[in-house]
């Protein structure tokens, strides 16, 4: 059960970033790229899978003994930390180039600024 | 070799990863004082080559050498850790990039680009750097994106430099693509996670090899390593993923473009080299592609057809769009960067040949193929975009429009351009000679008719856009830019050393020879990469700390 909505979630985040990815506005287009590289990590941390615990493969358990139905795999929520803080600053610096861009074009049109070579 | 080999050669793996961030955080600090950061900045270039020469003496190519050395970050055992490697491969791409960053560097030292008050440029540019000399260095894959995303970000800002209306719109398009690509590449990384229970790239290699003793089911791999090679060829720029090219290499400054052109699109033909023939190479999968409207269908035992395939097609389209494009160019700049499309396409060419290769004598010799080209490449693309920069200093312009008869207004630097077109068209005795060769050699050895003509349209219509060039701003009669113009003799003289080194290359062609055979055997030689690296297994870890914790 927890597969299907995590593969529904992904898709929809994915959908959505593609289809502002393909709007007009610039900043629509910046907020399809957060929204794409955020599908991306839910993606990632969803491919650690999701499986019972125990004491060996999840440390904090091991003084503890309470049974714990469920967990994932942590190597993934590691890697997704660095991608959460690589994409956010990322987005950042996108969106601040396209105030700059604005700056210099006064528009934010994507077609605008492809005729103003 | 024990699991964690202590000592110089292990230290020295990292060193040049050390000596660029030092200089960059250095740079960073002296922002406000242009001399100290003047110096700290060639400081940190200098101690950059003789690191790699280094790792180049002691690691590969000197008596004593072993080969490949490891450095395991924090001293945690691979693959739990993040393993940095230097074999004969990383060391030849370290060396091209080291040549050509210091001939950039001291560039830059001289023409600021902007004027003195941009103090960021040159932590940047370090971070650039560091950025591409991780990539050649990491034994990780998920390491590998983190160093793509160091090196894309330096080289976002580069792009947005200028600040002008075209520079800030190049650099949208740019990290919207290069975002993109991103999420592609964790797409790849992650699906390759949760095929095979990790990322280090010679525990992959391993489990890859004898997938049924490690209980996976390896198919998906070949579509994932599909994902991460469309990931490369736009770091590359291999069509269908050239279009950045030409507007972020116009928008950058020129000695940056010759680092992009020359540092950072080696890292992607790098990286397709490594991935393919060091790690995916040895996979069992069964690949059986048909492909009924060309009536061709890809077959094999591991994902290598699959990847010789699409790099065929990308490759022929690079050459030919490439060279074509730049025919009709009306700007210096224009026309190397379409060529740099190109010419890559020359180097993707042998390698799809060696992915494609009967024996293991024709996948080494067109790997050591496209390496060498891949050198001449660097080096002539380097010193071609250093000269539109020098052309730019001097007279405002890089516009055929505006130029004419800089031959006579500055014959060193119109002779050190002479030399670097024609090791791009391939004269001997030019490094490019021995990168054409080679190349026509390995196709001819494959007994491939139609990529020989393909490459032959290639070399043809870099000669037309070669000579279109020399004629546009050399020859002729001087117009008011270049009548005007003061040439700076440091940065000629830079142009002439990378000219010198361009004749040396080809003169002394046999040392550079057995270093990319060094370069191709430590591509292909997956079980050494292994054995190096030693990725434990957590019984065996447990062992040797005696029974854990």
């Amino acid at each position: 059960m927890t597969g299907i909505v995590l593969a529904a979630a992904i898709g929809t985040l994915f959908a959505l970033g593609t289809f502002l990815l393909l709007r007009r506005d610039l900043i629509r287009v910046v907020w399809g790229l957060a929204i794409i590289s955020q599908a991306a990590n839910v993606y990632l941390l969803a491919m650690g899978g999701i499986a019972p615990a125990t004491a060996e493969s999840v440390p904090i358990l091991a003084g503890h003994g309470e049974h714990v139905p469920e967990t994932a795999d942590p190597l993934v929520q590691a890697l997704v930390l660095t991608a959460i803080v690589i994409g956010f600053g990322m987005t950042a610096f996108a969106l601040v180039l396209s105030y700059r861009v604005y700056e210099e074009h006064d528009t934010l049109d994507v077609t605008e600024l492809g005729e103003s070579e | 070799m024990t699991a964690t080999p202590a000592g110089t050669a292990s230290t020295l793996v990292i060193a040049p990863m050390l000596v660029v961030l030092v200089a960059a955080a250095g740079t960073l600090l002296l922002g406000r004082h242009p001399r100290a950061r003047t110096a700290v900045s060639l400081a940190g270039g200098a101690g950059y080559a003789i690191a790699v020469a280094a790792i180049d003496w002691y690691i590969v190519l000197g008596p004593d050498a072993p080969g490949i050395a490891t450095y395991q970050v924090g001293d945690l055992p691979a693959p739990f850790g993040i393993t940095l490697v230097a074999d004969g491969l990383s060391a030849f791409m370290l060396t091209m990039v080291a040549i050509l960053g210091i001939a950039s560097l001291v560039f830059s030292t001289r023409h600021l680009p902007g004027g003195e008050g941009r103090s960021y440029y040159f932590p940047l540019f370090h971070f650039l750097a560091l950025g591409v000399t991780g990539a050649f260095l990491t034994g990780d894959l998920f390491n590998l994106f983190v160093w793509f995303e160091v090196m894309l970000m330096a080289s976002y800002v580069f792009v947005a430099y200028s600040g002008g209306p075209q520079h800030t719109r190049a650099a949208f398009w740019y990290v919207t693509l290069n975002l993109l690509a991103s999420a592609v590449f964790l797409l790849g990384v992650g699906g390759i996670y949760a095929t095979t229970g990790t990322l280090n790239m010679a525990d992959l290699a391993q489990r890859l090899a004898e997938p049924a003793a490690y209980g996976l089911e390896p198919v998906p791999v070949v579509g994932l390593l599909g994902l991460l090679l469309s990931v490369f060829a736009i770091k590359a720029g291999l069509v269908p993923f050239q279009f950045w090219i030409p507007t972020a290499y116009r928008a950058a400054p020129p000695q940056i473009t010759a680092l992009l052109a020359g540092a950072t699109k080696k890292v992607g033909i790098y990286a397709i080299i490594r991935l393919s023939f060091t790690i995916f190479a040895g996979a069992e999968v069964a690949v059986d592609l048909p492909l009924p409207l060309v009536d061709v269908a890809i077959t094999g035992d591991s994902p290598l057809p699959f990847v010789g395939a699409a790099l065929f097609v990308m490759a022929a389209g690079s050459i030919l769009l490439g060279g074509i494009g730049a025919v009709g160019r009306d700007s210096m700049e224009g026309v190397f960067a379409y060529s740099s499309i190109g010419q890559v396409g020359f180097i993707a060419i042998p390698v799809a040949i060696a992915t494609t290769a009967a024996g293991p004598e024709l996948r080494t010799f067109a790997i050591i193929a496209a390496l060498v080209y891949a050198l001449n490449h660097t080096l002539a693309k380097g010193l071609l975009f250093l000269a539109v920069g020098t052309v730019r200093s001097a007279t405002g312009t890089s516009r055929f429009a505006d130029l004419g008869g800089l031959a006579k207004r500055s014959p060193p630097l119109a002779l050190a351009v002479f030399v670097g077109s024609l090791a791009l068209v391939g004269i001997p005795p030019l490094s490019g000679f021995f990168g054409k060769f080679l190349v026509f050699d390995a196709a001819a050895r494959a007994g491939s008719g139609p990529v020989l003509v393909l490459l032959l349209v290639g070399s043809l219509l870099t000669i037309a856009y070669a000579t279109r060039l020399w004629n546009r701003s050399f020859w002729g009669a001087r117009t008011d830019a270049v009548e005007a113009a003061t040439v700076d003799p440091v940065q000629v003289a830079i142009l002439v050393g990378l000219a010198v080194a361009i004749i040396a290359v080809g003169v002394g062609f046999e040392p550079v020879y057995e270093f990319a055979e060094t370069a191709a055997e430590a591509a292909l030689d997956t079980e050494g990469y292994v054995d190096a690296v030693d990725p434990q297994t957590a019984s065996e870890l447990a062992g040797s700390n005696g029974g854990g914790h």
